[in-house]
C-alpha cells in the first residue's frame, strides 16, 4: 500500500524541479516534464527500472585497514558519529561553541573507540574559522585523524565546497582512482520536503556520482510542516522523495551504489523544531528499512535525542532508537557522541555509547547453538549439587566469548559501591583524557602533507 | 437577515480566529460591515481578542503551532477587510509594530521563520512575512511598503548570514537604520554573530523573538490567563 501510495503521488503530482540538469535526467528515462519542463512526473515503470539497477549492497573502505570496511547492505550494523555546534568541555566543564582544535579531538576520539565504525563531520562549523572555507578545513582535519570511512551532508553551500571536498576525500584514500575503487565517504542527498528537486543537492548528486562516492538518498521532512501529520503519511511522502531521487540519480549513473536513509522527524508541536529522539521517528527509520528490504536496497539513518545534555533522556532515546534500527536492519547509524539534534558533542559521551553499541552488538548475536555451545556434557557432570561450573574447562573456554564484561558500566555489588566509586561520567572522561593525550593519528605524514597544501589552495583562492 | 452587532457578535468573531475558520471569519467580518460595525472596534473586540487569547493558550501549552498558524491566517484574512475599511476612514489599527520578515537570499527554509511570523502575529504584532531567498532589495523594498518598524532575518545555513549584515549596511546607506529595529534568528545565529553585523537582537526561538521584540519595541504585557 505504501509503495502504491507513493507512485500515485509520483505519477499525479510528480516533483518540481528547477535545474534543467536534473530535468534532463529525469526525462531520459521515460519522465515527463511539465509546466515549464519544472514539473517531473514520473511513472512507476521508472521508479522499478531504476531500483532495479541499484546494487544490493557496497562497501565504504577504511583506507589503511581492511578491518575498518565498513559493509553496507549485507547485514551488518555499523555506528557512526554525529555533529554538533556546542561541546562540552572536557577539561574546563564549559559548554561552548566547536572549534577547529575540536574537530582534530573529536576525530581522534571516534578514530581511538574501537565500536565507532564511522564518522560525520566531527563538529558542526569551526566558529574559531571563517565561514568561507569552513568545510574546507574541517574536512582537512577530519582526514588528516582517522581512516575510518565517513558520511557527509551538505554544510555552508560555498561556491568550490563539492570540489573541494571529493578533492580532500581523494588525497586521502591515495588518488582518484583509489578513491573510485574503494570508496569511504557516503554522500547524503537530500530532497527540499515537499516534493522539490534542490539544485545544490544535484551538484552535490553529481559530484559523488562522477567521483564513486555511493550515495544516501534522504527525504528530510518534517512531519506535520514540511510532511504529512500521520506515520503513513510521512512514510508515503518519504518513499516519494526517495524514489525521485533514485531515479535521479540511477538515470544520471546506471548501477551507481546508494542506499535509502532515514532521517524524518516529526515537528515538535510546541516549538516547531524537529523531534528526532521521539518513537515516531525511530518508527518512520523501521519504516523505510521494510521499503528498502522490499526493494532489496540498503539502509542507513540517523539516530539522534532531543535531549539538551546527556542526561537519561539522551540515553534512553538513544538505546532504544538505535536498538531497534539494528534490528530493523539499518547498516549506518549516525548518532554517537552528539544530542539536542545536531547542537551538543561531548567526548566523554562518545566513549560511553561506544560500550552501548557494544551492548546493542552483544543483543544481535542472540543465542548461537550448537553442540559445545548445548553444554550438555558439562551439566550433566557438575549437577545436581553441590556442584559448581565456576572451575570447569567448559566455563572457562567460553565465558568470554558468551558473557558480555563491559569496560565501564557498573557491575560492582551495592553496598561496596555505596562505600566509594567513580561515576560513569568519570570514568568515561578518564577514558577520553587518556584518548586525546595519547592517541596519535593513524593517517599517514605524506597524505597529511598533501591535504594541509590543498588546503593552503583553497585558502589562497577563496581568502586571498 | 442581518446581524446585531453585540458582545455575542464580537465573541463570535473572536471565536472564529481561535478556531482558525477561515471562512467563518470572512463571512462574519463581511456580515457586520453590512450591519455597520466599526472596523476598528471589530478588530480590536473580535479579531485581537481571537489572537491575543490564541498567544496566551500557546503558551501556556494549551494549543499547538498547526492551531497558532491557523489562528494567524484567519486573523490575516479578516484583518484583511477590515484594515481597508480602517484606512478608508483615516483610523489606524493598534499593534506593537510592523515586522517584515523573511528568509535571506541563499536559503529556502522555511518553517522556522514561519513559525516565529505566526508566534509573533498571535503575540499582538503586524507580521509580513515575505517568504524565502529573500534579496536586499526585497527586503528594503518591503519595508518601506509597509512602513515597518522591524525587519526580522532567518537563515538555517551559514554563507547566508554574511548577507544579513550586508542588509543592515543598506538599510544605513538608505537612511532607514534609525527608524528600524533589526532582529535575527536561525540555527548558526550567535549573540556575537548579532553584535558583529550590529543587529539589535536575537530570536533564539519564537517564544524568545516576542521577548526581544517586546524589549525593543517596549511593550508591556498584561498576566493573562489561558483557557482550561
Amino acid at each position: 500500500m505504501v509503495h502504491d501510495a507513493a507512485i500515485r503521488v509520483l505519477q499525479e503530482g510528480g516533483v518540481r524541479c528547477d535545474d534543467e540538469r536534473a530535468a534532463k535526467m529525469f526525462e531520459a528515462v521515460g519522465c515527463t516534464l511539465e509546466n515549464d519542463r519544472q514539473l517531473v512526473k514520473i511513472p512507476e515503470k521508472a521508479v522499478m527500472a531504476a531500483l532495479k539497477t541499484c546494487p544490493s549492497s557496497f562497501t565504504l573502505h577504511g583506507r589503511d585497514d581492511p578491518t575498518k570496511d565498513c559493509s553496507i547492505g549485507t547485514g551488518e550494523v555499523h555506528f557512526c558519529t554525529v555533529t554538533g555546534r556546542y561541546i562540552d568541555d572536557i577539561r574546563t566543564g564549559e559548554r561552548r561553541k566547536v572549534t577547529r582544535q575540536d574537530a582534530i579531538d573529536g576525530t581522534l576520539m571516534a578514530d581511538a573507540l574501537e565500536n565507532v565504525h564511522g564518522l560525520y563531520k566531527p563538529v558542526m562549523w569551526l566558529f574559531d574559522e571563517e565561514m568561507i572555507c569552513n568545510s574546507q578545513i574541517l574536512t582537512a582535519e577530519w582526514m588528516k585523524h582517522t581512516n575510518k570511512p565517513g558520511t557527509w551532508v551538505y554544510n555552508t553551500g560555498a561556491e568550490h565546497e563539492v570540489a573541494d571536498l571529493i578533492k580532500m576525500w581523494q588525497i586521502a584514500a591515495g588518488g582518484e582512482e583509489e578513491m573510485r575503487a574503494k570508496p569511504h565517504m557516503l554522500g547524503h542527498v537530500v530532497v527540499n520536503p515537499p516534493r522539490v528537486i534542490d539544485v545544490h543537492y544535484t551538484d552535490w548528486l553529481i559530484g559523488f556520482c562522477d567521483s564513486g562516492t555511493p550515495l544516501s538518498i534522504e527525504s528530510a521532512l518534517m512531519g506535520g510542516a514540511t510532511g504529512p501529520a500521520t506515520r503513513a503519511g510521512m512514510l508515503v511522502q518519504c518513499m516519494v522523495e526517495i524514489y525521485a531521487l533514485v531515479v535521479q540519480a540511477q538515470s544520471y549513473k546506471p548501477g551507481h551504489p546508494l542506499a535509502f536513509c532515514s532521517f524524518n522527524p516529526a515537528m515538535d508541536m510546541r516549538t516547531g523544531l524537529w523531534a528526532c529522539g521521539t518513537p515516531e521517528y525511530g518508527i518512520n527509520g523501521g519504516g523505510i528499512a521494510a521499503m528498502a528490504k522490499y526493494h532489496n536496497i540498503p539502509v542507513v539513518g540517523f539516530g539522534m535525542s532531543d535531549a539538551c545534555e546527556f542526561d537519561q533522556q539522551s540515553a534512553f532515546e538513544k538505546a532504544l532508537k538505535n536498538y531497534n534500527y539494528a534490528l530493523a536492519g539499518l547498516s549506518w547509524v549516525i548518532d554517537l557522541g552528539g544530542t539536542a539534534g545536531f547542537n551538543l558533542v561531548s567526548w566523554p559521551e562518545m566513549v560511553l555509547e561506544n560500550e552501548m553499541v557494544e551492548y546493542i552488538g552483544e543483543y544481535l548475536k542472540g543465542i548461537v547453538v550448537d553442540e559445545e555451545r548445548l553444554s550438555v556434557d558439562t551439566i550433566l557432570k557438575v549437577g545436581p549439587l553441590p556442584g559448581s561450573y565456576m572451575k570447569e574447562k567448559h566455563t572457562r573456554n567460553w565465558f568470554r566469548k558468551e558473557f558480555y564484561i563491559p569496560e565501564l558500566s557498573n557491575k560492582e555489588f551495592f553496598e561496596s559501591w555505596e562505600r566509594g566509586h567513580v561515576e560513569l561520567q568519570e570514568k568515561a572522561k578518564a577514558k577520553a583524557l587518556d584518548i586525546l593525550d595519547n592517541h596519535q593519528s593513524p593517517v599517514a605524514p605524506e597524505i597529511q602533507q598533501e591535504l594541509d597544501d590543498y588546503l593552503a589552495h583553497c585558502l589562497k583562492r577563496d581568502l586571498g | 437577515m442581518a446581524i446585531t452587532i453585540d458582545e455575542a457578535y464580537f465573541d463570535a468573531l473572536a471565536d472564529s480566529v481561535i478556531d482558525g475558520e477561515d471562512e467563518d471569519c470572512v463571512r462574519l467580518v463581511n456580515d457586520g460591515l453590512e450591519a455597520g460595525v466599526d472596523p476598528l472596534e471589530a478588530v480590536e473586540k473580535g479579531l485581537a481578542k481571537g489572537i491575543n487569547q490564541v498567544g496566551v493558550d500557546f503558551g501556556a501549552g494549551v494549543i499547538f503551532l498547526p492551531e497558532l498558524a491557523m489562528a494567524a491566517d484567519t486573523m490575516k484574512m479578516g484583518a484583511a477587510i477590515l484594515d481597508e475599511k480602517i484606512r478608508e476612514s483615516g483610523s489606524k489599527r493598534m499593534s506593537h509594530g510592523t515586522i517584515v520578515i523573511g528568509t535571506i537570499k541563499g536559503d529556502i527554509h522555511d518553517i522556522g521563520k514561519s513559525v516565529v511570523a505566526a508566534v509573533l502575529q498571535a503575540n499582538g504584532y503586524n507580521v509580513v512575512d515575505i517568504g524565502i531567498d529573500v534579496d536586499i532589495d526585497t527586503f528594503i523594498q518591503a519595508l518601506k511598503d509597509n512602513n515597518a518598524d522591524v525587519l526580522g532575518m532567518s537563515t538555517l545555513l551559514t554563507l547566508p548570514l554574511m548577507t544579513m549584515g550586508e542588509v543592515i549596511e543598506k538599510l544605513k546607506e538608505v537612511g532607514m537604520r534609525d527608524k528600524i529595529k533589526v532582529i535575527v534568528g536561525g540555527c548558526p545565529v550567535t549573540q556575537e554573530f548579532a553584535d558583529e553585523i550590529g543587529a539589535d537582537a536575537v530570536g533564539f526561538d519564537a517564544q524568545d523573538a516576542v521577548v526581544k521584540l517586546d524589549g525593543l519595541m517596549g511593550v508591556n504585557r498584561q498576566v493573562a490567563v489561558a483557557r482550561g
